[in-house]
């Protein structure tokens, strides 16, 4: 469970982004007094435009980012009182995570599992479900660097997923990414429902939304602008599809 | 968790060639190669000035008797060959051609000055900016002028003795070890220093600002473990590559004092193996430890706010002159190690490595030199923190 209320994130300006950003304020708000619940077994989606505060949003969830004010519980802990505790919980995977070339899978996913204290018997049957479930015994123990896009992915997933977390955080997770290995993406995603996990993921690709998701946040600068279910959102649609609908309520 | 951190990083830094070679092979083989390249060119030289056959002028018949002394030279002052010539101008013309290397200048009232017991101004051409040309013209004339003494007071009859009432005798009390700790000792600290920065670099730019430029670090923090215990297990990896590095650098100096026949003097030798005991070891390493450790903790806070490795690499280059720049007060005779001087950072490290080399290094000036450095430590790792929990830096 992700519970979430009056968020707000403000950011310092340097005087070079001042600049770049052609205004005198010396601060810029990037979440405005958001607030949202996700529910275990279903997947929330948050959708916005570049730029809209979705990143910002999941880095506080995932309490890199710390808010200015507002609320956050993971899994029913105070994630701003307790954000080691909150992170334990959490599981966490962008379309841009890295992953150390010069290590073998099997040395990252030991690695991840020793952060987030797996007991051995535990971590050892979670990597072969997972080495299994990704089909990733073929590569185990070839240095990152020399895999493909798409098994790195694996990687990324299996890392994710060592923990078995409560909650899952995926920020643009298929960004960059082909249809093929999208698509390991979109199956963890459902695995993770019917394993009655709490998913919240941001995209800006209203396909990718209108497959997976349960319930919906659009967010534009910062702001909430719809919540609901995607079930709700299909009924009460005033334009002919997903992402005209999209479109009309960002520019509303 | 911070060794899980630390044993990671470690293998890690150890597969990334580039550090392996700034941290392990050329700090190894930097002396080596130095050394060997140092021995090999100076001894071809010496051995070419040795063998060099040296033409030398005289001029006309005035210097037949100086002809006939260089001609019965010692053998060990080189080999020559005499030419002689008509006039002075015809002779510097001859040395600035190259077709002679020394020219003798006779005076014309020479036997005037000889009869009437005078001195005899002996005067030698040679071109300055050939190597090893005044050294042999003082060669032959130290020679020469014992030999036209030793004559002249047996022709007046005197006694060498008598004319020189005061013979200065000096006698240099300091110890070897000293010595060689006055002398050599500013090299060791500068060593361990310059290779303790670049040790440090590479794995403090690769750790942070490369983990941002990869996209890792954002997934390492949401693990369930403190950003101190990030930063100390990074840390103690990049202290560990600066320690690695000066070592490094020691075992070459060492191998090329041992195996490459660079001392030649046995007693010296014997000096630098009295100095490189195990307490002399454990002692310099404690100075230097809090050393890496500043270094690290000054080029953290860089690397955090560096968005590229380049830029990391730009700001933190022209740092290590800055750092190693006061390495160098070690070479300077005069100054010494005292209360205030231990109180300089970097600068307390040379000079009490100097005076551990010589043995004379005290207690109190050592404490304080530790204490400022371990002071300097804590505040990096402290400034370092600080920057590594700037979110707006850590995630640009």
């Amino acid at each position: 469970m992700i519970k979430v209320s009056h968020l707000r994130k403000e950011f310092e300006l340097s005087r070079q982004q001042k600049k770049e950003l052609n205004t005198t304020d010396n601060i810029a708000v990037a979440v405005d007094d958001l607030s949202f619940d996700c529910h275990p077994g279903q997947v929330f989606s948050l959708l916005g435009p570049n730029g809209a505060g979705k990143t910002t949003t999941l880095r506080m969830l995932s309490t890199i980012l710390t808010p200015t004010s507002g609320t956050i519980e993971i899994a029913g802990i105070d994630a701003i009182k307790y954000p080691q505790e909150a992170r334990a919980k959490l599981g966490f995977l962008t379309g841009s995570t890295g992953l150390y070339a010069r290590l073998t899978p099997i040395e990252i996913i030991d690695y991840f599992a020793a952060l987030y204290g797996v007991p051995q018997k535990e971590k050892e049957e979670r990597k072969k479900y997972l080495f299994d479930l990704l089909n990733m015994n073929d590569f185990l123990h070839k240095r990152i660097g020399k895999l493909s896009t798409g098994m790195k992915q694996k990687v990324s997933i299996c890392r994710t997923m060592i923990h078995n977390p409560e909650v899952v955080i995926f920020d643009e997770p298929t960004s960059g990414l082909d249809v093929i290995t999208a698509e390991n993406i979109i199956k963890l995603i459902r695995d993770c429902k019917d394993q009655e996990k709490t998913v919240i993921f941001s995209s800006h690709i209203m396909s990718e939304v209108d497959l997976l998701c349960d319930e919906l946040a659009i967010v534009h600068k910062g702001q909430l602008k719809y919540n609901g279910m995607m079930s709700d959102f299909r009924q009460n649609m005033e334009a002919s599809n997903l992402t005209e609908e999209f479109i009309r309520i960002v520019q509303r | 968790m911070i060794f899980t951190i630390f044993k990671k990083e470690l293998i890690d830094t150890l597969r990334d060639k580039r550090t392996m070679r700034t941290m392990l092979l050329i700090p190894l083989l930097v002396f080596p190669i130095i050394l060997t390249l140092y021995v090999n060119v100076s001894s071809s030289f010496e051995k070419k000035a040795s063998e060099e056959k040296i033409k030398i002028g005289v001029w006309g018949d005035l210097g037949a008797k100086y002809w006939n002394q260089l001609n019965e030279m010692p053998k060990g002052l080189g080999k020559k060959e005499l030419k002689s010539f008509e006039d002075s101008t015809a002779l510097k013309k001859a040395i600035e051609q190259g077709e002679i290397q020394l020219g003798l200048i006779v005076p014309k009232n020479e036997a005037e000055l000889a009869r009437t017991k005078q001195s005899i101004p002996l005067t030698w051409l040679f071109d300055a900016s050939s190597i090893g040309r005044q050294e042999r013209a003082e060669a032959y004339m130290n020679h020469m002028s014992d030999k036209a003494e030793a004559i002249r007071f047996k022709e007046l009859g005197v006694n060498a003795a008598k004319l020189h009432p005061l013979v200065p005798v000096y006698q240099n009390c300091a110890s070897d070890k000293k010595m060689i700790g006055q002398i050599a000792g500013g090299i060791l600290p500068y060593i361990f220093i310059a290779f303790g920065f670049i040790g440090c670099m590479y794995p403090a730019i690769d750790l942070f600002t490369g983990e941002k430029e990869r996209g890792t670090i954002e997934t390492l923090l949401t693990t369930p473990v403190s950003r101190w215990q990030i930063l100390v297990g990074k840390m103690m990896v990049i202290v560990t590559s600066g320690m690695l590095a000066a070592t490094c650098a020691l075992i070459g100096l060492f191998v090329s004092i041992e195996f490459l026949d660079i001392v030649h003097n046995k007693e010296i030798l014997d000096i630098v193996h009295g100095i490189l005991t195990p307490s002399f070891i454990i002692a310099m390493f404690s100075l230097l430890f809090p050393l890496v450790v500043f270094f690290a903790g000054a080029m953290i806070p860089i690397a955090v706010y560096a968005k590229s490795f380049k830029e990391a690499q730009s700001i933190i280059t022209p740092l290590n002159v800055v750092m190693v720049l006061p390495a160098m007060i070690g070479f300077f005779p005069g100054i010494e190690l005292n209360a205030t001087t231990a109180a300089i950072p970097v600068v307390n490290i040379v000079l009490s490595t100097k005076e551990l080399i010589s043995g004379t290094l005290s207690v109190g000036y050592y404490c304080i030199s530790l204490g400022i450095m371990l002071l300097l430590a804590t505040v990096s790792v402290l400034v370092s923190y600080r920057q590594f929990g700037n979110e707006a830096r850590i995630l640009n």
